[in-house]
């Protein structure tokens, strides 16, 4: 057999799952590093990258833990929702929008949160971003620890007085906990707060105690004594066209509080 | 397939991936809403899932589909197993994420589905590529 034809031959026996012609100006491998190995590195570093990524996305979901200022999520999302919108207070969108919705909500109720995570989204999109409705919120505590809850809706009155209530209300609600395990803490609202772009964490943390912040909290307990008596549920809803009488909305399954059930129920109670 | 092809389904499906994740990082950012036949979008987007120590996973998302497309821009094995590396961190990650989506969010996102399937085929068209580049290289070698 001479060289050329022994060169074809060992062409043909190369241990080459692909096969294929074998083009000229292509580099060897090393001895060391051959194409199994290199294969056998590289899937490893991913695997490891991967888990890494994967580790750091369940230790930053944790529903029960503590969110401390490395895991505060949703910042990026929240601030889009909210960008442009005119707010004052508790009340977001524009004052003379033609309809008005108004939410009773708890901190620690966790339907309070899903119905801000999924719902409110579209709600402040389709609604309120369009000037079709302002958006009236009513913090209260009946849930224990009590303590806890009264500590977020301080913040969240505070925040309020910086037309930032809304991006605070919905960072909070994207980083909330289990109810009654105490992890609303100061350290939790001080790096929510922080968070939100133009809210100064520090004068929030400070004016939970101001008269402004007590009075709102104050007007938002008799608001929901006035609508639900002594027997509290939330979230609960008010709609309907701005100036006139509100309605409760009839919000009765889980699935009215999704966006589509919401939309329904909410263009049937703004459109009388 | 020849490795020039490979490359170049490489790229075309690095961009399909990376125009998916353009659009859920403009949606995110914009505050546009999201077109979604599914139902469960806006709930995917919105939950804790959707960000990785502040990041969201689309920002991430469009980085890999980048440099995928830029080893597919290249030649020879080194690139390939690159490539191969990049999408296996895309796959395994994306399984997370859909695992996430059907146990603990409880909810699926068309999106997020999409780039399932492309980052699947960009993986597989990755790992033949990175056969037929090394299957070159040890024909090569063993033909001198």
């Amino acid at each position: 057999m001479g060289k050329a034809s022994r060169s074809k031959a060992q062409r043909r026996l190369v241990p080459s799952p692909a096969g294929g012609p074998a083009p000229a100006g292509r580099p060897a491998p090393s001895g060391w590093l051959t194409p199994a190995r290199t294969l056998l590195i590289g899937v490893a570093v991913a695997l490891v990258v991967a888990g890494a990524l994967i580790g750091v996305s369940v230790a930053g979901s944790g529903s029960s833990s503590k969110p401390s200022p490395a895991t505060v999520t949703g910042v990026a999302a929240t601030n889009a929702l909210f960008r442009g919108i005119p707010q004052s207070g508790n009340v977001l969108g524009n004052r003379n929008a033609p309809a008005t919705l108004v939410e009773f909500a708890e901190p620690q109720c966790p339907y309070c949160g899903a119905w801000a995570r999924e719902t409110m989204p579209t709600v402040v999109r389709d609604y309120v971003r369009t000037g079709k409705l302002k958006i009236v919120f009513h913090g209260i505590s009946f849930i224990q620890p009590t303590s806890d809850s009264e500590r977020a809706l301080g913040a969240f009155a505070a925040a309020g007085s910086q037309a930032r209530q809304f991006q605070l209300l919905d960072l909070f609600y994207r980083n909330q906990g289990e109810e009654g395990t105490g992890w609303i803490s100061d350290d939790l609202l001080r790096s929510l707060g922080s968070s939100v772009p133009g809210l100064d964490a520090d004068r929030m943390m400070a004016d939970r105690s101001s008269a402004a912040a007590k009075s709102q909290i104050q007007d938002s307990a008799k608001a929901a004594a006035q609508v639900m008596g002594s027997h509290f549920r939330t979230p609960t809803f008010q709609a309907g066209p701005s100036g006139g009488t509100l309605a409760p909305m009839p919000i009765s399954t889980v699935d009215q509080l999704g966006p589509d059930g919401f939309r329904a129920v909410l263009d049937h109670m703004i459109s009388q | 397939m020849s490795v020039g092809r490979l490359r170049a389904a490489i790229a075309m499906l690095s961009l399909l991936g990376a125009g998916i994740a353009a659009y859920l990082v403009y949606t995110r950012y914009s505050g546009a809403s999201l077109f979604c036949q599914t139902g469960g979008c806006e709930t995917v987007q919105n939950s804790k899932y959707s960000e990785v120590a502040g990041i969201p996973v689309a920002v991430l998302g469009l980085i890999g589909y980048a440099v995928i497309f830029v080893t597919a821009a290249f030649p020879g094995p080194t690139s390939a197993a690159l490539g191969v590396t990049l999408a296996v961190i895309g796959v395994a990650f994306s399984a997370y994420l859909l695992y996430a989506q059907l146990v603990l969010i409880d909810a699926i996102c068309q999106w997020c589905v999409a780039n399932d399937v492309v980052i699947t085929l960009v993986a597989l068209a990755c790992l033949w590529r990175f056969r037929r580049e090394n299957a070159y290289s040890v024909a090569t070698a063993s033909g001198r």
